[in-house]
């Protein structure tokens, strides 16, 4: 196998065998470790949470990946290709509302949809967190009424410490409940300062320089995307416990936590909080 | 409660029977392996003379199961390939399964050569000293190179677990192999090529067994081809039919239909073109190997019973021709039971294939005064394949019932109840 | 072993057996187990399964019994067994013409005894076992083989080996003459052991009559056979060779 050992032949078909049989050795093995290599890099400039939502996002199915502008049907049947940061879409620049007023969250309105409460004042994320500008140019981010109801009572959200670096669509909060887990996204680009003292909102965060909030939801987009994730989510729950929720205009019960099996619980948080 | 004690491992959205059901459908399977673990303790103990297997017939059931598992296990190369270089993404819903399909053959087929040999601890002496003249140091090389890129292939799929992934090293690990899985697929399509030829090969170069020489090109006889051919042919529906029975046994949908016709498709076109040589390839022999050889043909089908000419014309014309027909017109792959019945054939037909070129070439004499002879395996050697069957179904199941075999599961499971 | 043709010349070995001669009395099988420390077959051992480095064959001539040994053909340098052994355990010596079989380094993969046409090898199913004080009749020449290795007749190296020493030690030079246990044995002599390299010899294997088995094939075996009755040739004929003149 090796020139200093016994039947080592120097003749071509030999040394082609060997080789051929050395550079895939080398190949396969330099491939594993370029791949441990990056990971270790990864890790130390701490991308597991892009890598973890690119992960869950590749493995959505098509209708939760649906476009915010197909949902509010401005375009034909479309899936996001962008991972829901529509930042940088140039389809999504070309929707932005031309007037900058109407860009800004109204302030007074509340909808409601199917007895989820959708306050207009806000911004929300497709991970069912909410944002809001808070004194002094931090930002509010809290859990929409659907999240909340998933908490209930006696659910724990697990809040970033003080200090820590988020970065949108990464996970931000964990939720605990019944031995469920659940990881929530993150809304925003800051730096976290605290729990936030308004009852509402769960921490305060100071804005990334730059930071827009272009790929957050806001007014009549935000009613018509509650409305498609509760078909989505009344279409998931009836394809695993078989019975429907909401199938004849009913409300969503006040804690779902308690109303629902733990299977289908945990279903059901994988689907809101797109953790799959 | 035992039926929910493996809750947390198993993925969101997706339904899994009950624990006590799981250890219910893995208890057979268990008992089959314990048999099997048995048998091969025997073997290895005392000697193969608990196989039937004897100085006439030195390949018997293990050598013909092997070659059999390891052409019907190409489904996993042949799916990288065509998934990772021909971009034929529908085939993102099938890789999965084809991995772990191709690592049970893999592996099941290692571990009873290490049983079939007579002193497996020499194995490492093929490495350190090979006989590159031989087909079989070809083999023993590619095989465990293979092994191995099948091994790091399966362990994304195995990293993705639910509560695995929950540990971001893991998850950032299984996204860096993924994003070089190219490599992987291209490396394996290299090896898998070399090895399965030179399987067809081991048989080809017999020069002293005028039933199964064959003449080539350069040092590779046609049998390299044609069984590189016949396993490319194979793997697809292979992956058609475990990918069915799978979605039999657990009663529900797993993935899209595209999928099936896209692999019976080309399942169907390479089975064509393998039967055009492969008749090719049986004419020359019949009028011009075997007789310059000093063996007529017509003479290694005289025996008749389980030796005639129906074999020759069953793996050819009725387990050849007839799947690459069903598989290839589209109004009869649209059709489920006519797309699996097309792959089980094509699948009996190229297990036939090996059968010939082991059992039927040690059965037929050379010697003018020697006598055909008949070989039926002993009970260690068919617990030995059971160990196999059952070890690939344990962990077939483990990997369906834990990681995301089928990621078009949870989808298909949504518009399933949208209707 | 040490290779010591070099200094001794070279030599083509051959065997050359007279068909006419044989009467199927088996002394060459128990000569050559003794010779080569063949282990007695175990209880449960078949024809098929047993260790017989040299096996006689019934000849069905429709008429008078014969009979064939048929052992190891020793083929040339292309030796079907040498090219398909993965670990090299198979090597042709040039030096003597004899195939030999290293069982320190065989495997037990079986494949040479498919590549195999003469059906001349043959495998330890079973681990060697001497009843107690038999081992003391081992011959010391012959190394004793382990379970799951290959073996077959290798014209008796043992005693060629020990034919080299005594030439070395007697100081003679060129080939070496011995005789393997089975030709010795043969109470008809009708198994003869030369040198092809010997003209006489190698004019004796010429002859009108003398054949070799599946000559088609082109191995080259080093095995000669001699019979003058028609019947016994038709039956060791090949397949093909009605057909080809």
């Amino acid at each position: 196998m090796f020139p200093w050992v016994y039947g080592f032949e120097w003749h071509p078909g030999y040394l082609i065998f060997l080789g051929v049989f050395f550079t895939v050795a080398v190949v396969v093995a330099g491939t594993v470790l370029a791949a441990l290599w990056r990971s270790f890099s990864a890790v130390r400039r701490k991308q597991e949470g892009r890598i973890y939502w690119h992960t869950v996002f590749e493995d959505l199915a098509p209708e939760e990946r649906r476009c915010r502008h197909a949902i509010t049907g401005e375009l034909p049947e479309r899936c996001c290709d962008r991972e829901f940061d529509c930042r940088g879409c140039r389809m999504h620049a070309r929707l932005l509302y031309s007037d900058e007023a109407g860009a800004r969250a109204a302030s007074s309105e509340q909808a409601e949809v199917c007895g989820i409460s959708l306050p207009l004042d806000r911004y929300y994320h497709r991970g069912h967190t909410w944002v809001r500008e808070g004194e002094d140019g931090a930002l509010l981010v809290g859990l929409d009424d659907l999240g909340r109801r998933l908490a209930g009572g006696d659910g724990i959200v697990e809040l970033p410490a003080p200090g820590t670096e988020l970065r949108v669509n990464e996970p931000a909060f964990r939720l605990r409940r019944n031995g469920v887990e659940a990881r929530i996204l993150s809304p925003v680009d800051g730096t976290v300062e605290g729990p936030a003292c308004d009852g509402e909102a769960l921490i305060r965060v100071r804005p990334a320089a730059g930071f827009r909030t272009v790929h957050l939801l806001r007014g009549g987009e935000a009613a018509a995307w509650m409305r498609h994730e509760l078909d989505r989510l009344q279409v998931a729950l009836a394809a695993s416990c078989g019975a429907a929720t909401l199938a004849d205009g009913g409300v969503a019960a006040p804690d779902l936590g308690r109303s629902l099996a733990p299977r289908e619980f945990d279903t059901m948080c994988g689907l809101v909080f797109l953790d799959v | 409660m035992v039926e929910r004690l493996d809750e947390g491992w198993i993925a969101r959205g997706v339904r899994r029977a009950p624990f006590d059901r799981f250890l219910l459908w893995a208890a057979p399977w268990a008992a089959l392996l314990a048999l099997g673990a048995y048998a091969i303790f025997l073997c290895l103990r005392d000697g193969l003379f608990h196989t039937n297997m004897d100085n006439r017939y030195v390949f018997g059931l293990w050598i013909f199961l092997d070659l059999a598992v390891i052409a019907l296990g190409a489904g996993a190369f042949f799916t990288g390939f065509l998934l990772y270089v021909l971009r034929k993404t529908e085939l993102r819903a099938v890789i999965n399964s084809a991995v772990v399909i191709g690592l049970v053959c893999y592996s099941g087929a290692v571990l009873i050569l290490a049983v079939d040999v007579g002193q497996p601890l020499r194995a490492w002496f093929t490495f350190y000293h090979p006989n590159v003249h031989s087909m079989l140091t070809e083999v023993t090389f590619c095989i465990t190179c293979y092994l191995t890129v099948l091994l790091i292939e399966y362990v994304p799929i195995f990293l993705k677990n639910r509560r695995l992934a929950l540990k971001p090293s893991m998850l950032v690990f299984e996204y860096n192999l993924h994003k070089v899985m190219v490599v992987f697929a291209l490396v394996g399509t290299l090896l898998s090529f070399f090895h399965q030829g030179s399987l067809g090969g081991l048989f080809g170069v017999l020069r002293g067994r005028p039933f199964a020489f064959r003449e080539g090109l350069l040092i590779w006889p046609s049998t390299f081809f044609l069984f590189v051919l016949s396993a490319m042919a194979v793997g697809p529906s292979f992956v058609a039919l475990t990918t069915w029975m799978a979605e039999k046994v657990t009663r529900r949908r797993l993935v899209k239909d595209e999928v099936y016709q896209t692999l019976g498709r080309i399942s169907g076109k390479l089975l064509l073109a393998y039967v055009f040589f492969k008749c090719l390839d049986t004419l020359l022999w019949i009028n011009q190997t075997a007789p310059e050889r000093g063996f007529p043909a017509h003479r290694f089908y005289e025996y008749g019973g389980a030796f005639g000419t129906w074999i020759l014309f069953t793996e050819i014309a009725l387990l050849g021709l007839v799947p690459a027909l069903l598989l290839l017109k589209p109004e009869w792959r649209a059709r489920r039971g006519l797309l699996i019945a097309g792959a089980a054939m094509a699948c009996l037909g190229v297990t036939l294939n090996r059968f010939v070129f082991t059992i039927q070439t040690l059965a037929l004499p050379t010697l003018p005064f020697d006598r055909l002879l008949l070989y039926w395996p002993s009970w260690q050697e068919f617990a030995a394949f059971g160990f196999v069957l059952a070890y690939g179904m344990l962990v077939y199941s483990f990997s369906y019932r834990y990681l995301k075999l089928f990621p078009q599961e949870r989808e298909l499971a949504m518009t399933e109840a949208k209707r | 072993m040490r290779k010591q043709g070099a200094e001794a010349g070279t030599a083509r070995y051959a065997m050359f057996i007279d068909l006419d001669r044989c009467n199927g009395c088996g002394a060459c099988m128990v000569a050559c187990a003794v010779e080569n420390n063949v282990p007695p077959p175990q209880p449960a051992a078949t024809p098929r399964t047993g260790l017989n480095w040299l096996r006689v064959f019934r000849l069905n001539t429709g008429g008078r019994d014969a009979f064939i040994p048929v052992m190891c053909m020793q083929c040339g340098e292309e030796t079907p067994c040498q090219s398909v052994c993965p670990q090299k355990a198979v090597e042709y010596d040039p030096a003597t013409g004899i195939v030999g079989q290293i069982p320190e380094r065989c495997l037990g993969c079986r494949y040479c005894m498919a590549a195999c046409p003469y059906q001349a090898r043959v495998f330890n199913w079973w681990d060697p076992q001497w009843p107690a004080g038999m081992e003391q009749a081992l011959n010391p020449r012959v190394s004793v083989r382990q379970r799951g290795t290959v073996e077959k007749c290798n014209f008796c190296h043992g005693r060629w080996q020990a034919a080299l020493e005594k030439a070395a030690h007697d100081g003679e030079s060129g080939p070496v003459r011995y005789t393997p246990a089975c030709a010795e044995a043969c109470p008809a002599q009708a198994i003869r052991f030369g040198d092809l390299n010997d003209e006489g010899f190698a004019a004796e294997c010429r002859e009108e009559g003398v054949f070799r088995l599946l000559d088609s094939l082109g191995t080259g075996p080093r095995v000669f056979y001699r019979t003058s009755r028609a019947e016994v040739r038709e039956a060791t004929r090949g397949f093909g060779e009605v057909k080809r003149g």
